[in-house]
């Protein structure tokens, strides 16, 4: 019986006859009960055992020096910025103020400034870190092992990243966290395969793409199931045979059997065994996302109409059904691109960023809406920071920068990491005359500190983060950085079959 | 020996034609498991056929012996799978054009034509045709206030892949583009001459030599605002604000359309180090020192670096090269002591290493030899050959060539044969007169053969092999529901890292191979169903293209928007002719793979869509959905998708 036979016969079916059914069932009622309960009743909520990570790929490199800025004049950190970035330094007066950032270094690297602003477009986020739910992770980037300074990657004994300064390999690293492999699988798919299992429907995918195919998501066992941000359930699926035509029911089924039987064939031949594997889990899918997506709820806090507006509440719309989609955990994967800004940098961020502030402020305020606030972190990554130094109205490639996490369940309010002193003659991480700096934070740590939250256990971290235990070592109460609020959630101890990963 | 020009289908045929007796052995479990298969001699199948003289009388003879691939005709399968490779989507005629001519033939016709369509001139005809119209009401529209947008190219390009005779050249130049990546994601998002110019470099030059070609391109102001070099600058101190050359073109030029990140060796396979690694091409000083040669460009209608853009035609002039940098005497040009301007280099001077060559120091008035010196390291690096080579394979006939084939075309690419490098007219004619790519198994392995079509030709397939025809020969195409249901027409790439990775490899059974399946990362469950729900548009709501009216108030032209015309189909769906109109389709739009599974499936499906029949002759609504429903599926059908 494929997918489609099933959903047309489920509703008469005996109850209980499998597992998938009964899922299915007692999750229409779950979810019944909540699209009442969800505004009203707080214990409901939190009973509940669900938590998303939410992805936000900057593709292209985003300046990520001139997001989070040194603003102090005590400290030279704005002479210093503004004496090096040039022609691409941001005026000190339009800085938008973080209320006591306490940036206080890492891995016995200083932060060098004690006074930081972020770029004038993004007010969202200056709201949300001022607010406590937003953490700048400074000078992170892609790592083997830790590189103290230029001279420790100078001298040839430390691993480096493959092609760092290069698009496509460092796109892929920080998505797999395995910078001396360029066949990693993702984190967000490793994490995956570790707790697939757990969501009651494995029909539709733990990882939810509105970007298609991306190497975060993908895992051993598991791919991304892609949908649109037009998030409407005639959207899914395969259209129909015009209605006008008489008999075009008949003809829609033996269309679709036909279809199926093609795509239900074994194939010799690879590639079309991947086609065909490929048509067969998304068909297998459509039909219960479909079914969910009627029961979106409207839902008051309004995205800006954006694409990565319209992406991050396409997310929000999926998270309040996740009960008829049967995910206790979900991965969400969105792409907002166009910042590789070799010219043009003012005005690029001054388009960009706002849409990044709107749209992440927005999602945050859904997730307060939804009542889930603390379930769901949003991070950004992005390739890579870009040069310090100008080539005139833009940057170049460089390495480690800033990123930011998001969410109820995050200390924010606090810069962690290690900002880089920009003055490059006396920048120990610096390692170029454009001012690329070794990075303080590796990506390891960032996703080790949400893998653990997420509720993978301390001991598959290795499988989730191959280059882990260069960084970092799990004890009870230690963190590798230290900005997620662990009260509430106990560390699993749900050990899987998998074994380490090594590359 | 010589065999005549016949086409040999099988054993029997063989038997009869020659006039010894011949023992044939066969290898290649497809083609004995598959009845729509035929053994097929000439270009379309050579290898794994072995003859053996096994005549007494024949006792100079040793046996065995393995038939020759030159000299035979291919049959229509044979034909329609090299149209397959060779062009953007094939005609029943164009197949039996190829099945009486021979692949070698048509191939050396096809590199021969000169470029017959340049789609800025088409462009600029319809852009003036536009002024003219809208002239009639207001007098004051001309060329510089009649405003397009880049649906015009996509319309232009449309033009000219229906109607352009030299059709291996436009498959060439669609796999060159995107090698060779520019975009409207990009600053001329909105400018049609930015795109069909820099696309009539490809198509002028996919049969030239790959060093005009890199030429072309660097000096082409699209590919310069694309990668940030137009108006790149010499290092420079001013006012205390130091700003450096741009790194991108140094750094995409080299990655993407040159050489690659490792270095290779000629069979394409990555050399390594004592430790088994693979070894970098460059490091960052290479890309610091050849961004100082990309330095001193500016658009070919400027009057000094730093000027902007005047109009859609300054994308279509060369580039200039500036030397000095005198902006400040037109910026500031109310300064009256000349002493007072600022006069510096825009050309970056002194010696640029990189490559481990070195491009002397020179001076500034000379700086544009050095743009040449890099353009020729660049080119006579060991790695083109295998980069471009594994390239082009992949754009026109596998995902997954064998080194041995790559190395067979990178050797071409050194040396045509007359000490030319860099001949892409040779390289062409090797990739697909090649026997890995005519035998249609690969040497029996059948496992990683060919590629996912991507889905922009499969709608090329579609238009073509349906024989959409204008009365007027005008189309009017904005491609839009291709590109929206699927993402991808020409000049859309997301990034210059195009709408895949020549290195991507899929989830499912290509995972963990080693192999690779670059289309496949266009391919999730949002354009699967895109494909087949823009399918259902096209043909069975029969709304193949998508019209574009020029200017208000303009008469709509019907025959600008040509319907697919099928009723010669007609007489073919009833039940005891199915199996003609699936071969006919199956033939054009797949050369005759789809196995008979999956025929058989199709034909089930179409067989009970209902049928009224009167005096022998269908229905003609119920023909129309018979025929229509039967090609949605062959198109739908993993034998179809995977071309190989």
């Amino acid at each position: 019986m494929n997918r489609r036979d099933f959903l047309k016969h489920s509703g008469c079916a005996a109850m209980g006859t499998t597992t998938l059914l009964s899922t299915l069932t007692s999750l229409g009622a779950v979810n019944g009960a909540m699209s009442h309960k969800k505004f009203s009743s707080k214990e409901a909520v939190v009973a509940e055992d669900y938590k998303a990570l939410v992805c936000v790929l900057l593709a292209g490199g985003i300046d990520s020096y001139n997001v989070l800025i040194p603003n102090g004049t005590a400290d030279n950190g704005y002479s210093e910025y503004a004496a090096t970035r040039s022609d691409l330094s941001i005026a000190q007066a339009s800085l938008l103020s973080l209320n006591n950032p306490q940036c206080t270094g890492f891995r016995n690297i200083p932060c060098n400034y004690g006074s930081f602003g972020i770029h004038p477009a993004m007010t969202g986020m200056r709201d949300l870190f001022n607010s406590g739910k937003l953490a700048f992770m400074a000078n992170i980037g892609t790592l083997v092992e830790p590189i103290m300074n230029a001279s420790e990657f100078n001298n040839g004994l430390k691993k480096i990243p493959d092609g760092i300064y290069s698009h496509s390999d460092q796109i892929m690293q920080w998505q797999t966290s395995v910078p001396q492999s360029r066949s990693a699988l993702g984190v967000g798919g490793r994490i995956a395969d570790l707790l697939n299992a757990g969501n009651v429907n494995n029909q539709i995918s733990m990882n939810i793409s509105l970007a298609g195919k991306n190497i975060f998501q993908t895992g051993e066992n598991i791919a991304e199931y892609s949908i649109s941000n037009n998030v409407n359930p005639n959207n899914v699926g395969l259209d129909v045979l015009p209605t006008w035509w008489s008999d075009s029911g008949l003809m829609n089924d033996l269309r679709n059997t036909s279809v199926d039987s093609m795509v239900g064939q074994t194939y010799t031949n690879s590639l079309k065994e991947t086609y065909s594997g490929t048509a067969k889990g998304a068909i297998a899918s459509f039909d219960i996302f479909k079914e969910a997506l009627k029961r979106v709820p409207s839902l008051a806090t309004q995205f800006p109409n954006t694409s990565l507006g319209n992406d991050l509440a396409a997310i929000a719309k999926v998270i309040s059904v996740r009960g008829n989609l049967g995910a206790k955990r979900q991965i969400f994967f969105v792409t907002y691109g166009g910042w590789d800004m070799h010219d043009g940098l003012a005005t690029g961020l001054n388009q960009r960023l706002p849409v990044v502030s709107g749209a992440l402020k927005a999602f945050y305020d859904a997730t307060v809406e939804l009542g889930i606030a603390d379930k769901v972190t949003t991070f950004t990554i992005s390739d890579f920071a870009r040069t310090i130094t100008s080539n005139g109205l833009g940057s170049d490639h460089a390495w480690g920068g800033n990123s930011m996490v998001i969410g109820g369940s995050v200390k924010g309010g606090k810069i962690y990491g290690a900002f880089p002193r920009m003055d490059l003659n006396n920048s120990p991480q610096n390692i170029s005359f454009r001012g690329n700096f070794i990075p303080a934070v590796s990506t390891d740590e960032l996703y080790a500190e949400m893998a653990l939250w997420y509720g993978v256990s301390p001991t598959d971290l290795c499988y989730v983060l191959p280059n882990l235990g260069n960084f970092y070592s799990y004890t009870p109460g230690n963190y590798p950085i230290g900005f997620m609020n662990f009260n509430g959630t106990s560390i699993s101890t749900d050990d899987k079959p998998q074994s380490c990963l090594t590359y | 020996m010589s065999f005549p020009l016949l086409v040999f289908q099988g054993l029997f045929r063989i038997r009869r034609v020659i006039t010894f007796t011949l023992l044939i052995g066969f290898t290649g479990i497809s083609m004995l498991t598959n009845a729509q298969q035929k053994i097929i001699f000439g270009k379309g199948n050579t290898t794994n056929v072995l003859v053996s003289s096994s005549s007494s009388s024949a006792s100079n003879q040793t046996a065995p012996k393995t038939l020759m691939s030159s000299g035979y005709l291919p049959n229509k399968n044979a034909a329609a799978r090299l149209l397959s490779q060779a062009t953007l989507g094939t005609t029943y005629g164009e197949i039996e054009n190829v099945a009486t001519i021979g692949i070698e033939k048509w191939v050396e016709q096809q590199l021969a034509m000169p470029n017959s369509f340049k789609i800025t001139n088409y462009l600029q005809n319809l852009h003036q045709s536009i002024v003219d119209s809208v002239k009639r009401t207001d007098p004051t529209r001309t060329l510089s206030n009649v405003f397009l947008s880049d649906w015009h190219f996509d319309i232009s390009w449309f033009q000219g892949s229906m109607t352009a005779a030299d059709i291996l050249r436009w498959r060439v130049a669609l796999g060159l583009s995107e090698i060779f990546v520019t975009s409207r994601v990009s600053a001329f998002a909105d400018n049609p001459y930015a795109l069909a110019s820099y696309y009539d470099v490809l198509l002028d030059n996919s049969f030239t030599n790959y060093r005009t070609l890199i030429e072309k391109i660097t000096y082409h102001p699209s590919m310069a605002v694309y990668l940030t070099f137009m108006n790149n600058h010499a290092t420079d101190f001013n006012n205390g604000k130091q700003t450096y050359p741009d790194e991108n073109y140094a750094r995409e030029v080299m990655q993407l359309f040159s050489i690659g990140l490792f270095q290779l060796n000629i069979d394409g396979t990555e050399k390594k180090d004592a430790n088994g690694k693979s070894i970098p091409t460059y490091n960052n000083n290479d890309i610091a020192n050849l961004a100082k040669v990309f330095t001193g460009l500016s658009w070919g209608d400027s009057k000094y670096i730093g000027d902007r853009s005047k109009d859609y035609w300054s994308y279509t002039k060369k580039l200039k090269f500036y030397a000095i940098d005198s902006s400040d005497v037109y910026i500031r040009w109310w300064v009256t002591n000349p002493n007072n301007w600022r006069i510096v280099n825009a050309h970056e001077v002194g010696v640029k290493t990189f490559l481990g060559k070195t491009i002397p120091a020179r001076s500034v008035e000379q700086g544009e030899l050095d743009i040449k010196d890099a353009l020729d390291i660049i080119f006579n690096h060991p790695n083109v050959g295998p980069f471009m080579a594994r390239r082009l394979i992949q754009r026109l006939v596998t995902s997954n060539p064998s080194p041995a084939f790559i190395q067979r075309v990178a050797t071409v690419f050194n040396n045509n044969g007359s000490g030319v490098r860099g001949d892409l007219k040779a390289v062409i004619r090797t990739i697909l007169t090649d026997p890995e790519a005519r035998d249609c198994c690969n040497n029996g392995n059948t496992q990683f053969s060919g590629m996912l079509k991507e889905p922009f030709l499969r709608y090329m397939n579609l238009v073509k092999g349906l024989n959409l025809t204008s009365a007027t020969n005008v189309f009017r195409n904005s491609m839009r529901r291709a590109y929206e249901k699927t993402g991808q027409i020409p000049m859309y790439s997301p990034s210059v890292f195009n709408f895949f990775s020549p290195d991507y490899t899929p989830d499912g059974a290509l995972k963990g191979t080693g192999k690779y399946g670059p289309e496949f990362q266009t391919l999730n469950s949002q354009t699967l169903t895109g494909y087949m729900n823009a399918l259902n548009t096209w043909l069975i709501n029969d709304d193949p293209m998508e019209y574009y009216g020029y200017f208000g108030g303009e008469t709509y032209k019907p025959e600008q928007e040509p319907k697919f015309n099928l009723t010669a189909d007609y007489a073919l769906v009833r039940n005891d002719r199915l199996t003609q109109l699936l071969d006919k389709y199956n033939l054009i739009l797949a050369h005759g793979r789809l196995s008979k599974k999956n025929l058989d499936f199709i034909k089930k499906a179409i067989s009970g869509i209902p049928l009224s029949i009167t005096n022998g002759v269908p229905d003609s609504d119920d023909a129309f959905r018979r025929v229509r429903i039967a090609i949605y599926l062959i198109m739908s059908c993993p034998d179809y998708l995977i071309n190989n």
